[in-house]
């Protein structure tokens, strides 16, 4: 008789909290009934007190992995994102959340690893590695990855610079990529304010682009930020 | 089992003020040996920090009363398997690890609930068989789901997670409802962590020959000894937990202890081994998992029990 072979989990011997930082993380059921729980109530806390609606549903892939990038100007911006997609997705939508902030403290770590599902994204440290982990999450079927290309929140509300990482990783793959526009988010909920306040949120999503025709290098990482950055300033409600 | 009942039982109070004094002493002693003596105690004050933090919740589950003191076991037991299910690959299979939380659950309830017909807290018949029903309820899961391949493993380890520690050790949950609960409860979750503690002394002061060098090679047959004589006096030391018991009880509840205590962590300890992790989980600094904890109660809790209900009926 052949001996059985044990599956054991990765993180088996690590504490809860290193258990949470690290990604990809081992399914739990706590946490997914955690945050079914918890994105039932964002939905129904983002209807009711901010009228949140939608616009362009039809854009999104029925299968299959995509990207989808948007403006960021405030903490709602990634819960309205993820909200936009079925409750089945879910587990397999990872909004990219800066290690550096939303993987420090204890209560942080809690909300962006069970609530959000958030992928940590080193901004000044182990870029490489972030980008590596993107591009296995983009490769591997029906996941979806949520990135604010700015890299952080606009103090304005105005739309900033998209980052070249984002064509570094779009560059010559050919998944599909949608813009989107989440218009209301600064007024809000903006980085000067510590509570939301009760402003309407509308989301405009763009039809999906693709970059799987361009060869991976600089100069196309710039093109694809660039053009990025205009399809989802596109979509802005024209004032 | 009442907060009020609580306060006012002798039973209680006596093991609440002996574990906070324990605590003290030991935590003085700890002081001393780092500030006076200048020795490294890092580690040992990690599991000590840990046992301020244990102690006060299993005493809190008691005091709050016989359905706390349930659910906190069930907890306990469904957390253990889910360290289990995590080590094995079995949680990998939500299915079946859902059908055993259920399992696990059920057994909580039945603890919880009386016989239908009227009777005493605790439904002790239905108790007694949930494991054939939670057996049948396993078995039904490749049959809807259609799955053949690696299927028995499935189940073996579901079966032997829940059997092992949903429903032995739910054992202790079902003691909450005998009238010496407190008696009963305390002294076997204090001697048995006793026992823990003064296997690892003796081993550490006598231990040269091994008792069983590839479960666990840290264990001595010294160790083991000397923790059996120890659990042997035990129980007429603190004889006031249950007052009615005679000197055959007694002897009993010394052998139960003494031996299922090492039995049970050297269970886990087969288990661990075979494989190939340290610890079940790390969830309590310097302690290991839950299971690394609550080892040694899985065998003593049901031998207790059926020990008491031989001699005295469970419910009188």
């Amino acid at each position: 008789m052949k001996h059985w072979s044990y599956d054991t989990a990765e993180d088996l011997e690590q504490p809860m909290i290193e258990r949470l930082k690290s990604f990809p993380r081992e399914p739990d059921i706590l946490v997914y009934m955690i945050r079914g729980l918890a994105a039932l109530c964002v939905r129904a806390w983002l209807r009711v007190y901010h009228r949140y609606g939608i616009t362009g549903l039809e854009n999104i892939p029925k299968e299959g992995s995509f990207v989808m990038v948007g403006n960021h100007a405030s903490h709602l911006d990634a819960p309205c994102l993820v909200s936009a997609l079925p409750l089945r997705k879910l587990h397999r939508v990872f909004p990219a959340a800066a290690a550096d902030y939303f993987f420090q403290s204890v209560p942080r770590i809690w909300i962006a690893s069970v609530v959000i599902n958030a992928l940590p994204f080193g901004r000044q440290v182990n870029i490489r590695q972030s980008m590596g982990l993107c591009e296995k999450l983009i490769e591997n079927p029906d996941n979806v990855l949520v990135i604010f290309p700015e890299g952080t929140r606009s103090s304005s509300g105005e739309l900033g610079r998209f980052k070249p990482g984002i064509g570094a990783l779009l560059a010559g793959k050919p998944v599909p990529v949608i813009p989107c526009y989440l218009h209301g988010a600064h007024a809000s909920w903006s980085r000067h304010h510590y509570i939301p306040r009760p402003r309407k949120l509308r989301l405009i999503i763009g039809q999906p682009l693709s970059y799987g025709h361009l060869k991976p290098g600089k100069e196309s990482s710039l093109t694809i930020a660039d053009e990025l950055q205009k399809a989802v300033q596109a979509l802005a409600p024209k004032q | 089992m009442t907060p009020s009942a609580a306060l006012h039982d002798p039973v209680f109070r006596a093991y609440a003020i002996f574990a906070a004094s324990l605590l003290v002493v030991v935590g003085l002693i700890l002081a001393i040996m780092s500030r006076v003596l200048k020795k490294d105690v890092s580690s040992i004050w990690k599991t000590y920090s840990s046992w301020l933090i244990i102690v006060p919740v299993v005493f809190g589950f008691i005091f709050a009363g016989r359905a706390p003191a349930i659910v906190g076991v069930t907890l306990l037991g469904i957390f253990g398997f889910k360290e289990y299910a995590r080590a094995t690959g079995l949680y990998r299979d939500w299915w079946i690890t859902g059908s055993v939380y259920i399992g696990i659950i059920a057994v909580g309830l039945t603890s919880l609930c009386s016989h239908p017909r009227g009777g005493p807290p605790g439904w002790y018949g239905l108790f007694m068989t949930v494991p054939v029903y939670v057996v049948a309820l396993l078995i039904l899961v490749p049959i809807i789901s259609n799955r053949t391949k690696g299927q028995l493993q499935t189940l073996a380890l579901s079966i032997m997670g829940f059997i092992y520690i949903g429903w032995m050790f739910g054992h202790l949950g079902f003691l909450a409802n005998a009238p010496h609960a407190y008696g009963y409860l305390l002294y076997l979750v204090f001697a048995v962590e006793l026992n823990d503690v003064a296997a690892f002394t003796c081993g550490r002061l006598f231990g040269k020959h091994k008792l069983r060098d590839r479960v666990s090679p840290g264990k001595t047959v010294e160790g083991a000894l000397g923790a059996l004589v120890f659990s042997m006096v035990l129980p007429w030391l603190l004889h006031f937990s249950f007052p009615h018991f005679g000197g055959l009880q007694l002897v009993l509840t010394g052998l139960i202890v003494g031996i299922g205590g090492q039995l049970g962590d050297l269970a886990i300890s087969v288990i661990k081994r075979d494989i190939g992790v340290k610890d079940m989980g790390a969830l309590i600094p310097g302690h290991g998992g839950i299971l690394d904890r609550v080892d040694s109660l899985i065998y003593t809790a049901p031998l207790f029990l059926h020990m008491v209900d031989y001699f005295y009926d469970l419910s009188k």
